[in-house]
């Protein structure tokens, strides 16, 4: 709000955010590793007396200085750049609480150029004290980069008591701090034992070749096994509710937890393979899967930090959307366009509604939705539901699903975003939503036909019909009449219609179950799954299996937030999924 | 819609506004230092490859040796800067950077293709004959393409005027192209860079290449031409900028600030001096005198920010709730980060080699 959106609807900035941090994550942690495992590897040189390891050394720092200097720093500036674009209040609220810490990084990517390029072209002229000595101050240098970069990273998960402090060295020596160090430095080995794999295999001396593989083999497989403890201890630093998402609540984390564990096994036992292996045959197909599975590793695990802080950018303290949580009560009061720097419409009214609620979804929620783009897409995820389900979702937003931000604005704007996210995105109808259950159907059709035939006029060409038929008959208005307009509107709306229709004819119709059923259902769980999607998986269910299920939704699926609906409520949206599903059994 | 309406609120800072000041005018002309001596390798090791004769083979495959060297440094001395302006002016880059994200953000793939294509012209220099020149010239090209991005945000960064355009164009893509400073500007800093950068060459000729003396003399000659003729350019060229600037930040360098006069007046009392020293190829003196004119161009650069932003903002007036110990570490660790650096230096063999013969 304080800031303007770069607008790019199919990206959206998370994806690049994630694309430009995963690239420069693995580049930037084997620089760290990779320093130390060159000095270890010049030094069993040297102790050796070994000609070929050395000269193999030598070709690797050659290979890791043209990788890691070169496309680990810029990707490094990249981030920054990406992040001031995305997240502009965020990057500023870090680059300000944090300058000095980055001001000394910065000073310790200094020394690390000089160091690798004084390494790199001094090898072999020379001593080799100094030249190891100067290896020692590189590892130094970059290990100290990741120390820095550590503590700002782990500040965005768990600030701690920075919180009520707001001093730098308690939000750097954050709650996450210890446990993340060493996580990311045994990770940083393994990384670079990897890449010791990859650049060992062009290794044309085949002894030499099966040497340097198997080394990396043990240097890789050691830092993975110290990498889990101390993964394990992160996991248990982290405070509740982002606890609760990295252990199931958050389906991102569940699929990147997948990940993890496949990588993490193929990573181990490809390593045990390597280095048992008598490497006659090149192994470089091998190398190559080693390398995607410790990717897939640490990408995991970025993946999970990174969602664990949601609906947070910097947690307990601002929204993914730049929005300052301490701010979120006043502006509730005073109104968001009010407090907008970047909008054109300053107060909602019934000509602008549409623009406004779109200038709310624009800083609200673009910073994690694209629209109609490849993550996390507003319109598919806003299909089945109508403004009423939707203003009723947006107004308890955070509290149905931890992981989105809670709406922020008076309630004249969140029924412009309702308005933008329903209206605008797909046409749907701007109707109200019916304030007792059983009267939404002729809400509906109030709002919808009235105007053209009244329901007295409609009720006699009915007779006889089912309400599957009625229900049939609102998906293809046109084959009644051409010159009728199509009923765009979710299934359960047209549900909620075609019971009352059917009501018309047949008062004694248990109508206001399915009714009231279909607007719980629209209301709480259609945001993630259709009532089209989850009928065929319904169709074995008994009755009682649908109802009990309704009393412990996070036993299916630790993701699924669980119904808190009145008992009476679970039984008629319980008639409603097993009518959906084709009849209770 | 009143520009001001739409500047950001500035986070408060950690130590008083004067120490992101002087941390911002000490780091910066570094920038341009390194920034000046890439662009000046990159342009003399291509005008080397028009000569006929083997010193100005010898030459272009020296400076194609230095130039990745100079792009590290360039980046490493551009990140300081760039910190210390994201501090005090961060939330009126952040949002020029956004109206302009396209570009912005393409600076990163451009600088990642120079990069390595400098590597490319350095380790297949001989393989690739003169066929490098085009490489190095693309790598000219691309490094001026990121200058050019650079001078829109700096100067779209300061006029808030512009910044309405992003209603009816949010997918950054805007440049500040309408600007009447921008083309000025930009080619002040280009000619400016070019012209140093021609120096730079003629320094690293005379000191590190005087084994070689045929080298070393085309070095600086080709150096020495470039930065005197460009010099006199800078002219025309800074006379034009000056007078693009807006009549109240124009009266700031004509008297209106004593500060701003003075650094004008000094600045440009240097400049001539260093015609004359140029034109007579005397390298040391003219580098005596230039390192002091770019600390100058760069106060002077400031002064043009401040009077852009006189209406608008002014970081003294931005909250502080000081803390020492941060900035402690940071000093503490660029003496011992300074002092690591000169020593790994100093081990270096030809530099060893030259002390032991002194």
């Amino acid at each position: 709000m304080n800031y303007p959106v770069w607008y790019v609807p199919t990206f959206g900035g998370g994806l690049l955010i994630a694309l430009v941090a995963i690239v420069h994550v693995f580049v930037s942690h084997f620089a760290v590793g990779g320093g130390l495992y060159l000095v270890l590897a010049e030094r069993k040189a040297l102790r050796e007396k070994n000609q070929a390891i050395m000269a193999f050394v030598r070709k690797h720092t050659k290979f890791f200085m043209l990788l890691t200097m070169v496309f680990g720093g810029l990707t490094g500036v990249a981030i920054w750049f990406i992040i001031s674009l995305i997240h502009p209040a965020a990057t500023s609220l870090l680059i300000h609480t944090f300058v000095f810490g980055w001001a000394t990084e910065w000073v310790f990517f200094l020394v690390e150029i000089v160091a690798l390029f004084v390494y790199f072209y001094t090898f072999g002229k020379m001593d080799d004290r100094t030249h190891q000595a100067i290896g020692w101050i590189y590892f130094g240098a970059a290990w100290m980069s990741l120390f820095l970069i550590n503590g700002i990273i782990d500040f965005m998960l768990t600030p701690g008591s920075w919180l009520a402090t707001s001093n730098f060295w308690d939000g750097f020596f954050n709650p996450t701090f210890w446990p993340s160090l060493f996580f990311r430095s045994f990770i940083s080995f393994m990384l670079a034992g990897c890449y010791g794999f990859l650049t060992a295999t062009f290794l044309e001396d085949e002894q030499t070749r099966h040497r340097m593989i198997r080394y990396s083999g043990i240097w890789a497989l050691v830092s993975l096994i110290l990498s889990l403890p101390s993964g394990w201890w992160y996991i248990s630093a982290l405070p509740e509710q982002a606890g609760k998402l990295v252990t199931g609540a958050s389906p991102t984390i569940a699929r990147a937890a997948t990940v993890a564990a496949f990588s993490m096994a193929a990573l181990a036992g490809l390593l045990i393979t390597l280095i048992l292996l008598n490497p006659k045959a090149r192994t470089r197909g091998l190398i190559v899967v080693v390398m995607i599975a410790a990717m897939g590793y640490m990408g995991a695990f970025e993946w999970t930090r990174e969602a664990a802080r949601r609906p947070y950018v910097i947690n307990q303290v601002m929204y993914s959307n730049g929005i300052l949580a301490k701010e979120v009560e006043r502006i509730n009061l005073e109104g968001f366009l009010k407090n907008a720097k970047w909008v054109k419409h300053k107060e909602v009214t019934e000509a602008n509604q549409l623009e406004a609620g779109r200038e709310l979804f624009l800083h609200q929620c673009f910073a994690c939705h694209t629209v109609g783009g490849f993550n996390n897409d507003i319109v598919s995820r806003t299909k089945n539901m109508s403004f009423g389900a939707m203003r009723k979702y947006l107004a308890t937003i955070h509290e149905k699903r931890y992981f989105m931000p809670p709406f922020v604005g008076n309630e004249t704007e969140l029924k412009a975003l309702a308005a933008y996210l329903t209206a605008g995105l797909h046409q749907k109808p701007l109707v109200e939503a019916a304030s007792a259950a059983d009267d939404r159907g002729q809400m509906l059709y109030e709002e919808n036909c009235a105007a053209c035939h009244a329901a007295d006029q409609l009720q006699p060409k009915m007779v006889g019909w089912s309400q599957e038929k009625i229900r049939t008959a609102l998906d293809k208005l046109a084959a009644l009449n051409p010159a009728m307009p199509d009923y765009d509107a979710p299934p359960a709306d047209k549900d909620a219609m075609a019971g009352y229709l059917f009501g018309l004819n047949n008062p004694e119709a248990a109508a206001p179950a399915k009714i009231q059923g279909g607007t719980l259902y629209d209301e709480n769980c259609a945001v993630c799954h259709g009532i089209d999607q989850i009928a065929p998986n319904l169709k074995t269910w008994s009755r009682q299996k649908v109802r009990s299920s309704l009393d412990n939704l996070s036993a299916i699926n630790p993701a699924m937030p669980d119904y808190t609906g009145t008992a009476a409520e679970k039984e008629a949206l319980t008639d409603y999924m097993v009518q959906q599903a084709g009849g209770a059994q | 819609m009143n520009p001001s309406s739409l500047i950001p609120v500035a986070d408060s800072l950690t130590a008083h506004w004067g120490w992101f000041q002087f941390l911002l005018m000490l780091t910066f002309p570094l920038h341009l230092l390194a920034m000046n001596a890439m662009l000046g390798s990159a342009l003399i090791a291509f005008v080397a490859h028009l000569f006929p004769g083997q010193q100005y083979r010898d030459l272009s495959h020296e400076l194609a040796k230095a130039l990745p060297f100079l792009v590290a440094f360039t980046v490493n001395l551009g990140v300081a800067p760039l910190l210390f302006v994201n501090v005090l002016y961060g939330h009126l880059l952040y949002t020029s950077t956004v109206l302009m994200g396209l570009f912005w953000l393409s600076v990163i793939p451009i600088l990642i293709i120079a990069y390595y294509l400098a590597y490319i012209y350095d380790f297949s220099f001989k393989r690739l004959g003169n066929a490098g020149m085009f490489i190095v010239l693309l790598v000219l090209a691309l490094l001026l393409l990121v200058g050019f991005f650079f001078s829109n945000n700096m100067t779209m960064m300061i006029a808030p005027t512009s910044w309405e355009r992003w209603f009816s164009v949010s997918n950054g893509s805007l440049l500040n192209l309408a600007d009447p400073t921008l083309l000025a500007r930009y080619l002040h800093m280009i000619t400016g860079a070019l012209a140093v950068g021609g120096l730079c060459v003629a320094l690293y000729a005379q000191v590190v290449l005087k084994r070689q003396p045929l080298v070393a003399e085309a070095g600086v000659r080709i150096g020495m031409q470039c930065f005197s003729w460009l010099t006199l350019l800078q002219l025309v060229v800074g006379t034009w900028f000056l007078l693009t600037l807006t009549p109240e930040v124009l009266k700031g360098f004509m008297g209106g600030d004593t500060l701003a006069t003075a650094y004008f007046g000094a600045g440009l009392l240097l400049a001539l001096a260093t015609l004359v020293t140029g034109f007579r190829r005397q390298v040391l003196a003219t580098v005596w005198l230039t390192v002091p004119l770019v600390y100058l161009m760069s106060f002077m650069r400031d002064s043009v920010r401040s009077g852009y932003l006189a209406p608008y903002f002014d970081p003294a007036t931005v909250p502080v709730s000081v803390q020492w110990s941060p900035l402690l570490l940071f000093l503490i660790s660029l003496v011992v980060g300074l002092a690591l650096v000169v020593w790994m230096l100093m081990q270096l063999p030809s530099l060893k080699k030259s002390a032991r013969q002194d």
